[in-house]
């Protein structure tokens, strides 16, 4: 059976079971020192108060049939996840949303007689449109007097990351793709402006927390003697979830603030390029079940691929933009499209342990289409990357691609080179067609209105 | 009576282990640093806790302190 079966890389920490993949479905092996947790879980009514509200994610029991080792109790399997997202591609909000989930459960825990005996933010996914904790074995039984083993780590992955984000720089919460286990609190403690001394919130769980860190780091001191009670539990619990919610960041001055007003588009340009997508994905066959929108703004032409049907990740650099979307998609209540963070020029690494713990983006590929419009030359003229390395780019992300062609003229393009030497000799829509043919068949093409624009639609040639 | 010697021993044994508060098999390390500041923290935070779930009882009694306080300086200045 091993030989079928895979198991999955980021999973060896929790000796409770692991994750592994078979027949390209995900389950998980629950441990035989699992069990009985396993089933007050279940028996105490917490899952079912989790899964009616929509913050855990469900599975069924499989049964022992699938178990890959000697110490298996049972196999269960999760609600497949469309798409896997990694904290340091979420905006502000988001972010804080999972904070707010995870707080959420550890006070349903605690009234069932259980604990959070983790609080990775890893553990948190976003599905149809809301976060979710995806690791079902992530409760301990709670035994009165213990304190809180995931307060430390709670602290590093959201509140920390949180405070940087809203009170010096949203660009702050890359942190988290350097230190695998959240922002250390010394460094947050320096990092943050002097004021936040004066939270009670951050001067407890950040500075005071870090410092408490510092003192005890070489020290080895029993903890068996100290009691907590269940009221501090609760109080904690509480002062960090009031620590949390009056955190807050307002995008403004964003970079693409005014986009859509600034281009040359008119607004029968516009209403055309719309048109123009929503006809080259109606026309596929099959119907795409995954979209990545690249470089989608606060997500215009997601919404159209999202009304196809298709999840679509809607990826921007800007993480305004991205706050903006994911705000949008709140009030709508729309669930298939999820705004993430992402910089295409570097995008997320695998990173961790042998680098296998978080996937690369491109791992997390190829999707049925790409959507990349308004993007190229930010590729090509911003970036210096030539068509070449873009298709071959593309090529290895989707199976369809939607692009649009912006040429030299246009007035987006001429702003990119105002303050440069025009270096680009080959930027031209002939080269730009010889090069995407490498690696594309073009099925369609069509001119936008009011402008020097093309829209493509390519098909891998390898299918 | 050797075997109530015995008993007596063991059920003090018993006693003394379930007053020790067990060892936390954690397979994430909680931090020493961030445990034992957890503790001091969390008394404080339960203490907060305590008045804000009373804070409406609380100022209810001031309330109505104060409106018997200034019904009385209101009567006493009437009369």
């Amino acid at each position: 059976m091993l030989d079928q079966s895979e198991r999955i890389p980021a999973s060896f920490r929790d000796p409770s079971g692991f994750v592994f993949r078979r027949d390209g479905q995900i389950y998980r092996q629950v441990n035989l020192e699992y069990k009985e947790t396993l089933n007050h879980l279940i028996t105490s009514g917490l899952y079912d108060g989790l899964i009616r509200d929509n913050l855990l994610i469900s599975h069924r029991d499989v049964g022992r049939e699938y178990t890959l080792t000697e110490n298996a109790y049972t196999v269960i399997q999760p609600e497949t996840l469309p798409f896997v997202s990694y904290p340091y591609e979420w905006c502000f909000s988001q972010l804080k949303d999972a904070a707010l989930l995870t707080l959420e459960i550890q006070l349903r825990a605690i009234d069932a007689g259980m604990s959070l005996k983790d609080s990775s933010a890893y553990n948190i996914q976003f599905v149809a449109g809301k976060p979710l904790l995806i690791d079902t074995l992530s409760f301990e039984m709670y035994e009165e007097g213990h304190p809180w083993v995931a307060y430390r780590q709670f602290c590093q992955h959201f509140l920390a990351p949180l405070a940087l984000m809203s009170y010096r720089d949203i660009r702050l919460h890359q942190l988290l793709r350097i230190y695998i286990d959240g922002v250390p609190l010394d460094l947050a403690s320096n990092l943050l402006p002097g004021r936040t001394h004066f939270k009670l919130g951050l001067l407890s769980h950040i500075h005071l927390h870090a410092k408490a860190q510092t003192r005890y780091a070489d020290r080895s001191v029993s903890t068996e003697q100290r009691k907590m009670s269940r009221l501090s539990l609760l109080g904690l619990l509480d002062s960090l979830k009031q620590t949390v919610q009056r955190l807050s960041w307002e995008p403004k001055g964003t970079e693409w603030h005014n986009y859509y007003s600034i281009t040359n588009y008119s607004e029968s340009a516009l209403r055309h390029k719309a048109q123009l997508v929503e006809e080259m994905m109606a026309s596929l066959d099959p119907t795409p079940a995954l979209v990545w929108d690249l470089g989608a703004n606060t997500g215009v032409f997601s919404q159209i691929a999202a009304r196809q049907g298709a999840m679509t990740i809607s990826f921007d650099i800007d993480p305004a933009a991205v706050e903006k979307n994911y705000r949008e998609i709140q009030a709508k209540g729309e669930a298939r499209i999820l705004p993430l963070v992402l910089d295409l020029t570097n995008p997320s690494p695998g990173i961790g342990w042998e680098h296998c713990e978080r996937a690369s983006l491109m791992e997390r590929g190829p999707a049925d289409v790409a959507l990349a419009l308004a993007l190229i030359h930010h590729l090509a003229i911003s970036n210096n990357l030539p068509f070449e390395k873009i298709a071959g780019f593309f090529r290895q992300i989707c199976h369809t691609l939607i692009i649009e062609f912006v040429p030299k003229n246009d007035a987006q393009v001429q702003k990119l080179l105002a303050s440069r030497e025009d270096i680009f000799v080959d930027y031209d829509q002939i080269t730009f067609e010889r090069e995407f043919r490498n690696f594309f068949d073009i099925e369609r093409q069509a001119p936008i209105q009011d402008t020097g624009r093309t829209l493509y639609r390519m098909v891998r040639k390898d299918g | 009576m050797l075997s109530k010697k015995l008993l007596a021993v063991l059920a003090l044994v018993t006693l003394v282990y379930l007053a020790l508060p067990a060892p936390v098999y954690a397979y994430l390390d909680p931090g020493t640093g961030s445990f034992i500041f957890q503790m001091v923290i969390a008394g404080l935070a339960g203490a907060a806790l305590v008045i804000k779930m009373y804070w409406g009882k609380i100022k209810g009694l001031f309330a109505r302190l104060f409106s018997k306080e200034s019904q009385r300086s209101k009567e006493e200045t009437d009369a």
